[in-house]
């Protein structure tokens, strides 16, 4: 569930608006459910007074002050319906409104709930017509929603939206730096890792980025061969460039070298299996290596080293071992 | 303490709650009306609920209530969006429509999916509904990336809302409603370096962005049914790596999670084992240990929770469901994972 209610201090400090003398001239408007309805809701009275008023406003198409202040309360109440965000942006463009106290307004609400899409687009209205000014205003408001949950999808697309749109790529490597220090398993700053280094127009591209981000995420991967992060990560680096990546002796060394510490890291396993589909000539060293954790698995020899790799990983990863056993098997049809 | 079975008596007992009254959190998702009528009519369609709990001339009254009518067939070029409104809070009626500078309230890509299927759902004849307004109207809101606005006010663009169109489109029987090879260019740039899909180009894999790209493109016909029995290496799609990341989120607990090193959670159980469905992977799932943690899952009241323990909530009980029926439980109808319904309402026996 995302939807949040406001505190319970505000709801008891709440005065309804047919006690508000400012609102004594309007007449609520009701929701019209119809016969028959579906699915109704057991709206608490807060909700449905504000929306009645909303629906008032809204119908009469007034744009002022108290409208834009009634948005403020809906939005508080409701914030997935679009309906009131468009309302209130045409209020502000009326009254050419402050932007920069929208910024101050999606920060609260982002504060009760930043897992909403219209939040998120109403920001990004708000930064499009800021320009290039709004650049480090939104970068940094990314980076305080990510203190909080450093996974947020909404905030991540809003700062690779930004990045494309208004700039700011100077220190974003750092900042995935930063963050992957804090946390190396997070897949989220990986990911954005990946979107720096193959679309900022400061650093070259991935082939120019492809050397220094291999030896950063080998380290990494020495450090947690069980992070699936970084294993994906390195995949990555060698996208559209299989052979590259089937002749890079870095590749089959790292899994080497962890296989020799962490006999059971079904990625090395898996990256081998994947390296030899791709043409990589296994040296002496490595096939036995694999034979020496075959045998301290106590798995049964195979015919050559992809099928042994398979039966290891069919015993090391058993919630995947039909999908392994599947992998063996089309390993014998190829060569058949 | 945990129950060991599927309580299909419980669960139905759940649904005809929500159905009669959805509890006061659901008010900050009235927006999303049709969606939540989705999850519990198709939830006691896929349950083999007694024909008595649901009236269904009552739900197609109420769904077509919602949809929007253009005045005139020249309106159909106007750049709104005539599909259905996703609630009765922002619709008035059209004497207020005509009067007012303001063109209302909108109608929403996500809430005309849910309409059509809960119109496809209970048997209705969808050839009687008026989908040319629907159809032609819906290409207003396709961008020239090839992804789609939900509704024609502006709002964020992504793989959800081209899974919509193609299903809506899909279901109406009628493609003309979308430019079909702009939304594949999209979805295949949204094929990340892992394998997974984001939900825009650029962005982490995720679950339901994936289900939403490969279920778009299996729509449209641009991959195989089964593909991996066929020739996936000469896919459109990188299929290898895609099945692996898809194996990859079923996690030690039995669960699937929606990204590497997160949770598992109740919801991806469904989202990620359509895609492996329509891959042909799906026979690679330790379906005991995903057993296992669905019904960890299960509230002693009905219903599904996202996290072992958590309070159920529609959303997750609808995706536990499916899950179940993915697990070929008894007394669920098989589903079809595609249109998120049961097999025999998407035929439309
Ligand atoms: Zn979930």
């Amino acid at each position: 569930m995302t939807e949040r209610e406001m505190g319970s201090d505000e709801e008891q400090q709440w005065v309804p608006f047919k006690n508000r003398p400012e609102w004594s001239d309007v007449i609520p408007v009701e929701q019209d459910d119809g016969p028959n309805p579906v699915v109704p809701i057991a709206y608490k009275e807060q909700f449905t007074e504000t929306m009645n008023y909303f629906r008032a406003v809204f119908k009469a198409d007034e744009r002022s002050p108290r409208a834009l202040q009634l948005t403020t309360e809906a939005i508080g109440l409701n914030s997935g319906n679009y309906t009131i965000w468009h309302y209130r942006r045409l209020i502000l463009e009326t009254l050419e409104a402050d932007l920069q106290n929208e910024l101050d307004f999606t920060d609260q609400i982002a504060q009760i709930n930043s897992k909403n899409y219209q939040l998120w687009h109403h920001r990004r209205w708000v930064a499009e017509i800021l320009g290039a000014n709004a650049t480090s205003a939104e970068l940094e408001f990314t980076k305080k929603i990510l203190l909080g949950d450093a996974k947020n999808y909404h905030a991540w697309s809003h700062r690779q939206w930004v990045l494309k749109e208004l700039g700011g790529w100077e220190n974003e490597l750092d900042y995935c730096w930063e963050l992957l220090e804090e946390d190396v398993f997070n897949n989220s700053a990986w990911n954005q890792r990946f979107f720096v280094i193959t679309r900022s127009p400061l650093l070259g591209g991935l082939t120019a980025m492809r050397e220094s981000e291999v030896s950063y995420t080998l380290k990494a991967i020495v450090a947690h061969p069980e992070n699936e992060s970084s294993w994906r990560y390195l995949r990555g680096l060698y996208k559209n460039d299989n052979w590259s990546w089937a002749n890079d002796p870095q590749i089959a060394s790292v899994c080497l070298k962890v296989l020799s510490a962490n006999n059971d890291c079904i990625f090395a396993l898996s990256t081998l299996l994947d390296l030899i589909r791709h043409g990589f000539q296994a040296s002496k060293e490595l096939r036995d290596a694999v034979d020496a954790i075959r045998n301290s698995n106590l798995v049964e020899a195979e015919s050559d080293l992809t099928k042994t790799i398979c039966s290891l990983l069919e015993k090391l990863d058993p919630i995947r071992v039909n999908y392994w056993k599947w992998r063996k098997s089309i390993l014998c049809e190829g060569a058949k | 303490m945990a129950s060991e079975i599927f309580e299909r008596d419980q669960h139905l007992t759940f649904l005809q709650m929500m159905y009669q009254l959805l509890p006061s959190p659901y008010q900050s998702q009235e927006i999303n009306r049709l969606t939540l009528a989705y999850f519990v009519i198709s939830g006691l369609d896929l349950l083999a609920a007694p024909d008595r709990l649901l009236d269904k001339e009552a739900v197609a009254n109420w769904v077509l209530s919602l949809q929007a009518h253009p005045r005139s067939k020249s309106e159909l070029n106007n750049g709104q969006f005539y599909g259905f409104y996703g609630s009765r809070a922002g619709q008035f009626p059209q004497e207020v429509n005509d009067n007012g500078a303001l063109s209302c309230s909108v109608s929403n890509l996500a809430s005309t999916y849910c309409a059509v299927a809960i119109l496809k759902i209970i048997g209705y004849d969808l050839s009687s509904i008026d989908s040319e307004s629907i159809l032609m109207s819906m290409r207003n809101l396709q961008q020239p990336d090839g992804s789609f606005m939900p509704i024609h006010t502006g709002a964020e663009t992504d793989l959800r809302f081209i899974y919509c169109a193609a299903a809506i489109c899909h279901m109406l029987g009628n493609w003309s409603g979308m430019d079909k090879e702009k939304a594949k260019e999209y979805i295949l740039n949204c094929q990340s370096y892992d394998g997974g899909f984001g939900l825009t180009p650029g962005s982490e894999s995720h679950g339901g962005a994936t289900y939403c790209g490969v279920i778009s493109l299996r729509l449209m016909g641009f991959i195989e049914d089964d593909i991996l029995s066929k020739d996936a290496e000469s896919s459109i799609i990188n299929v290898s790596l895609l099945l692996d990341w898809c194996l990859q989120r079923q996690a030690a607990d039995g669960g699937f999670q929606g990204r590497p090193n997160k949770h598992s959670d109740t919801c991806y159980a469904f989202w990620i084992a359509s895609v492996l469905k329509v891959l042909g992977g799906h026979k690679f799932i330790d379906k005991k240990a995903l057993h296992g943690f669905l019904l960890a899952c299960q509230s002693e009241y009905g219903g599904f929770s996202k996290f072992p323990g958590d309070y159920p909530d529609l959303y997750h009980s609808y995706y536990g469901f499916t899950a179940f029926s993915l697990l070929e439980e008894p007394g669920l109808k098989p589903l079809c994972v595609e249109l998120g319904m049961s097999a025999i309402a998407a035929i439309g026996i």
